[in-house]
């Protein structure tokens, strides 16, 4: 159990950082796809198998194959590396330095505050559906009308914009009818 | 038995590298596969705490981050379709018209 966390921790933090250092955008994609499905393999191991499932079909093989799709046919051209001035460096090291003064306590603390689980949850669709169409009925139908919004207002940025023009009589010549279908 | 904290710490770990990313690349579209890493870390937290405290709702919380995160894709994405119309790329210091 410890090392297949260990593993699936490493590959994880892995491709995060391949992720943020591949200068080729098509490549942060694959990094990320794969960051998606350790996080996948993650809540399959904290006893939320339905999430698992979730985050395969609708991260992992929605989300970023529209990233794909966008990298496809914006024809994304490799970044260049920026040189970081000196300012900026020592500026990041003495942020780096303040948020480990920060963040080691917390960690001592970390360790001792949050309670181990008694018995496994039961993360099955069953369990869950039975919460989310219960107590989480609205958020759930909210959450439906939030999609369809998004949808909405993704064609609606996406798309491209053509005016039709037309003589006085209010007639619309028949060139125009064609180039704004 | 893994103590819940560990998943805590990877959480954190990932959501740094997620800020650090944000903060780093000009690519809008590397930039938002980062904010992505960040929501990923923080959907963590939520299934761990979930099994730490022994009830679904976290498990119900991250559901719900997970719809909001593939509508905000859809409209972020589009976003940047409409930015690459206009500006012919996709750099964040190209969008810079707002700029004194």
């Amino acid at each position: 159990m410890i090392l297949f966390f260990a593993l699936i921790a490493f590959i994880m933090v892995a491709s995060a950082v391949a992720v943020v250092l591949f200068r080729n955008p098509l490549q942060s994609a694959l990094a990320l796809i794969l960051h998606m499905i350790c996080v996948a393999a993650v809540y399959a191991q904290l006893d939320a198998h339905f999430l698992a499932a979730v985050q395969i079909v609708v991260y992992a093989g929605a989300i970023m194959v529209l990233v794909l799709f966008l990298v496809m046919l914006l024809n994304i051209k490799v970044e260049k590396l920026r040189p970081i001035g000196r300012v900026y460096m020592a500026l990041g090291v003495l942020a780096g330095a303040g948020f480990l003064v920060i963040l080691v306590p917390v960690l001592q603390k970390v360790f001792t505050m949050v309670p181990d689980p008694i018995a496994p949850l039961e993360g099955t669709a069953k369990a869950v559906g039975r919460i989310l169409y219960t107590e989480y009925l609205f958020p759930f139908e909210i959450a439906s009308v939030l999609i369809f919004v998004a949808i909405v207002g993704a064609v609606m940025v996406a798309k491209r914009n053509y005016t039709v023009v037309g003589t006085s009589s209010g007639e619309v010549p028949e060139s125009a009818k064609e180039a704004s279908r | 038995m893994i103590p819940i904290s560990w998943y805590l710490i990877l959480a954190a770990v990932c959501f740094f590298i997620g800020v650090l990313g944000f903060v780093i690349r000009r690519n809008a579209i590397v930039v938002f596969m980062c904010l992505e890493i960040m929501l990923n870390a923080v959907n963590l937290t939520f299934v761990a705490f979930s099994q730490s405290v022994g009830n679904l709702q976290g498990q119900l919380a991250v559901f719900f981050v997970m719809v909001v995160a593939a509508a905000e894709a859809s409209i972020g994405l589009a976003i940047i379709i409409a930015l690459f119309r206009s500006m012919k790329s996709v750099e964040t210091s190209s969008a810079a018209e707002l700029r004194h």
